[in-house]
């Protein structure tokens, strides 16, 4: 077999993430907020309802077969990720979205240092000048853009 | 000219020194002011906005910015208006259909209530159109005779508005008619030119191909007959009595202070006398500039609303209405 | 009819030095602009918009003519070299250009993209010129059946080549079509899965979710390999000696080059499709009609020619149907209309009688900004080239900034970064699990011009099928898309059935 062992165990994963939501999608979300009302030519929600059929299809084909091929080969389902691997994948995350809420409150342009500033930190930049040039510039060139070039106002 | 403006200002001042004191009057605007586009940039609407905008710079002496916010049909632009409590130094200029039939047609998070409609600049050009060499000529009366001998004559339809005076018409008129939906003027274009579809709407499209007559209107829905096609009649003259005319109006939000709605009034007053927002208006989009003040143009937005609340009703409601 | 004098005249107009000057100013800002990852044409256009209210009419046109073509060849710079396209239809590019140019040789990916869209657009221009607009009344043609037809086709065709694994792309597709029917129903005006937000009425905002899906959720990818691997850099630039294009490899792209320029010349001319469309169809058929189809998506400079050949036909055949019959085709075709509208010129087919000295004028300097194009990306490249040898862990911060930055410019809100936000995690698994973005892509931009046309299909015809032996251009499509789904079982059938026999062998 040409598939490692990781990516069949990927597929089973991911395959059964994306039947699940497809569940639900049929069963609750499109019914529920699809729209509604007569149409002559094709229901508001025909074409929702074949996009999840597809993605159910597809993905418990993917479970079933990848599921197959994990007991020929006996592999184990899982395997638990190590400690921390879940918290390094999800930090940039919340860090992204933890700038996205000060975005919402002030102007990006004042939150741009920052966000890049402790960013570079974080990767590691020690260089006090690399820190605050990839800072400024570009926060000053939005600053440029939008007030004086677009003419639309800080952002 | 001048000597009426001169008054205006004088008149407005005083009226602002006795409610607000003299200080807040003189000073709007001492900021920067933002002019909302509820379309994308480049379209009619927004190079309309912007000469506007230019306009208003002179007659405010402050910088007007104009921002693009896409989306709903100016839908998007309404409802963060709506929110807005920057006392009038943010503005939309946008389409009376978004803020009149808008809520009615979909749910909105913003109704008539909510807005301040400091004036109506520009009357709107929208019509019934067809194509050349059609069975019924370019004739209301003889289309609607074509289209009760032919059922399943067809028709384009872009707005949720014009879906529902067509519907009115067609039950009006005995007519079984099927409409067709497209997306704006150049998705409804094609459909007409090529003959696919019998007639349709148009919001300001037609105007393109009024030298080549390849697009005549059979039915204006303005208030008055259209500048480019004087023998089209209009819906009150056609026999139906609905009130569609699209206006376009600069609104802030309900609570912005009277002072500034007054010096924004003034200031588009003398915008709809400056020749440069009567060039882009009248010779390029080719729409009839006019100021309707305050009270008139939300009386009339009023009317309309009633109007298209009443029709809905004779409809036998929305059909996505539960 | 104009006489040749005065097409000489047009075009003398063009190569003076002040007309010049202008369209290279617009050239280069839209290359500057469409080279950040997360700005793109919008905001070159916001940008330039205001500037143009203070030209004449022939210099506005041609400025923004030059800024039309600087976008496209700057959004194909970042997206070779980081995966981030500034415009959907440069996602075709990066499919192939950022393996590329990760493998070492972003020169020659970047130069390859430039030849194509140069000779792309080129070429698409003098069909333009030549002969399209006598003709262009055959895009009428295509009504409502046609064009559902050959999306249809269109769909089927690119599901084919989406490439890994069928089932994983199909699912992803399926994904796609859900988003694209967000927004209130063409037919009966009902809102779908909007939940309330006046935003998605007019569907999901396609920016936010393509600079989400690919440009955001890539910088999470790479941020994610950084940390894996600290101290290994992604590219090195000028390293590899065959980090050049030979001529003998430009001529073997050649082929490829002129099939993609008619796909995207057809596809430019139908009014509708647009460029997205276009390049992704002309990558399918170079995948499908190449040698080593397995190749493709891996760095294949045929790949990379494509997708730019076809993105940039698409643009000038778009302006057949606007000059003809006064319908514009395609966003920058919408755009050109309210240029001219500035300045008091009708677009349509009466610009042939009344200003015909106009059109040749643009004409030429259509050809101008292309040629222009060609020398600012030929010096372009060398300079963005070396944004390959900055540590990633500057790049990373600073386009994910961007990404945001772009978001903001353009007016979509905190409305528009939680969707950006939504997205990057989206493409993060899509990326992580291998899942194509293709065919979610492509699923979702065509679903709504599909389900469009397939309404009105089917309102027209009231539901009567036979209708399809009156337009045979529709029905021929529907034989392909018969014929091309038949192809697709069958080589799949016979892959699986190959590997089965390897396997067994083994």
């Amino acid at each position: 077999m040409t598939e490692n062992h990781t990516v069949l165990r990927m597929n089973f994963w991911s395959g059964l993430g994306v039947a699940t939501f497809a569940v639900l999608l049929l069963t609750w979300v499109v019914p529920h907020y699809g729209g509604r009302g007569f149409a002559v030519g094709m229901h508001p929600r025909t074409l929702a309802t074949l996009g999840a059929w597809i993605m159910l299809v597809c993905a418990l084909a993917l479970v079933l077969l990848s599921a197959i091929a994990l007991i020929r080969q006996r592999l184990p389902f899982f395997r638990l990720p190590k400690p921390g691997y879940l918290w390094h994948q999800t930090w940039p995350f919340l860090f992204v979205l933890a700038f996205i809420v000060l975005v919402d409150r002030f102007p990006l342009t004042w939150v741009a240092p920052f966000l890049i500033g402790s960013l570079l930190l974080v990767l590691g930049e020690r260089r006090w000048y690399v820190v605050l040039l990839t800072a400024m510039i570009p926060a000053i060139g939005l600053y440029g853009l939008t007030a004086h070039l677009m003419r639309i106002g800080v952002v | 000219m001048k000597m009426k403006l001169l008054g205006t200002a004088l008149l407005s001042s005083a009226v602002a020194f006795g409610a607000a004191g003299m200080a807040q009057a003189d000073e709007f605007p001492t900021k920067p002011l933002t002019l909302v586009v509820g379309f994308g940039a480049g379209g009619s609407t927004d190079i309309q906005a912007r000469v506007l905008a230019n306009v208003l710079e002179d007659e405010l002496g402050q910088p007007v910015n104009v921002v693009n916010q896409p989306g709903a049909g100016g839908g998007v632009a309404l409802a963060r208006l709506a929110n807005n409590t920057d006392e009038g130094y943010t503005f939309v200029f946008g389409t009376s259909m978004t803020i009149t039939f808008g809520p009615l047609s979909t749910e909105t998070t913003y109704d008539l209530d909510d807005f301040r409609y400091v004036a109506g600049v520009t009357l709107g050009q929208s019509a019934m159109v067809t194509g050349e060499d059609r069975p019924f000529g370019d004739s209301w009366e003889e289309l609607v005779e074509y289209a009760r001998e032919n059922p399943g004559t067809s028709y384009a339809t872009q707005t949720a508005l014009d879906r529902m005076i067509i519907e009115y018409i067609a039950r009006q008129e005995g007519l079984d008619l099927r409409i067709v939906p497209t997306s704006g003027g150049a998705g409804m274009a094609p459909l007409i030119l090529s003959g696919d579809v019998d007639f349709g709407y148009s919001g300001g499209t037609h105007s393109g191909y009024a030298e080549t007559g390849e697009m005549p209107v059979l039915l204006s829905l303005a208030e008055d007959r259209l500048v480019a096609f004087p023998d089209a009649p209009t819906l009150q003259e056609a026999g139906y009595d609905i009130n569609a005319a699209e206006i376009r109006v600069v609104m802030v939000p309900k609570d912005a202070p009277d002072a500034h709605v007054e010096r924004l009034a003034e200031a588009l007053e003398a915008a709809t006398q400056d020749e440069r927002f009567i060039e882009i208006t009248e010779e390029r989009i080719l729409m009839p500039v006019t100021y309707l003040p305050e009270d008139e143009v939300t009386q009339t937005l009023r009317d309309q609303v009633e109007g298209y609340k009443a029709l809905i009703e004779e409809l036998g409601g929305l059909p996505d209405e539960e | 009819m104009i006489g040749f004098d005065a097409i000489l005249a047009s075009f003398a107009a063009a190569l003076h030095y002040e007309s010049i000057a202008i369209i290279l100013g617009g050239v280069l800002l839209g290359y500057i602009v469409g080279v950040i990852p997360g700005l793109n044409r919008a905001v070159a256009i916001a940008i330039a918009i205001p500037l143009t209210f203070y030209m004449s009419a022939y210099a506005a046109i041609a400025f923004l003519i030059g800024l039309s073509k600087g976008t496209a060849a700057g959004s194909a710079v970042s997206a070779i070299l980081l995966n981030t396209p500034g415009e959907p239809s440069s996602a075709a590019t990066c499919l192939d250009g950022f393996p590329m140019a990760r493998a070492g040789k972003p020169r020659k990916a970047l130069k390859v993209g430039l030849l194509a869209s140069v000779i792309g657009d080129l070429l698409a221009t003098l069909l333009l010129i030549a002969v399209a607009i006598p003709f262009a009344s055959v895009a009428l043609k295509f009504g409502p059946y046609e064009l559902a037809a050959i999306l249809i086709f269109a769909l089927v065709f690119i599901a084919g080549m989406a490439g890994g694994s069928f089932l994983k792309g199909l699912a992803a597709g399926g994904m796609g079509v859900i988003l694209g029917t967000v927004g209130l129903d063409p037919e009966t005006g009902a809102a779908r899965l909007t939940f309330g937000h006046a935003e998605l009425m007019e569907g999901v905002p396609i920016l936010p979710l393509v600079i989400g899906t690919l440009a955001l959720a890539e910088m999470f990818v790479q941020l994610d390999e950084y940390r894996r691997n600290r101290g290994a850099s992604v590219i090195k630039l000028g390293k590899d000696k065959q980090d050049n294009l030979s001529f003998r490899e430009f001529k073997g792209t050649l082929p490829t080059i002129f099939k993609s320029t008619g796909v995207g010349a057809f596809v430019g001319a139908l009014p509708g499709l647009g460029p997205s469309v276009g390049a992704f169809m002309a990558y399918g058929l170079a995948k499908r009609s190449a040698k080593d189809p397995d190749s493709f998506g891996k760095g294949n400079p045929n790949g990379i020619a494509a997708a730019e050949a076809a993105d940039n036909a698409v643009i000038p055949a778009s302006y057949i149907p606007l000059f003809g019959l006064g319908i514009p085709g395609s966003v920058s075709a919408a755009l050109l209309v309210g240029a001219f509208m500035i300045h008091g010129i009708q677009v349509g087919p009466l610009m042939l009688r009344d200003h015909p000295e106009m059109l040749f004028t643009l004409f030429s300097g259509m050809i101008v900004a292309s040629l222009l194009m060609l020398a600012v990306g030929w010096y372009g490249l060398r300079i963005f080239a070396k944004v390959t040898s900055v540590p990633p862990h500057i790049v990373i911060p600073v386009v994910i900034f961007l990404c945001l930055a772009g978001i903001q410019v353009q007016g979509y809100g905190t409305f528009g970064l939680v969707t950006v936000f939504a997205f990057a995690i989206f493409g993060y698994f899509l990326k992580k699990f291998d899942y194509s973005f293709v065919t979610f892509l492509v699923a979702f931009i065509v679903t709504p011009m599909l389900e469009m046309n397939l309404r009105q299909a089917v309102i027209l015809s009231g539901g009567d099928i036979a209708i399809l032996l009156d337009r045979p251009i529709a029905l021929a499509f529907v034989v392909f898309t018969v014929l091309m789904t038949l192809h697709l079982a069958w080589s799949s059938y016979r892959q699986w059935r190959q590997k089965r026999l390897k396997a067994a062998g083994s």
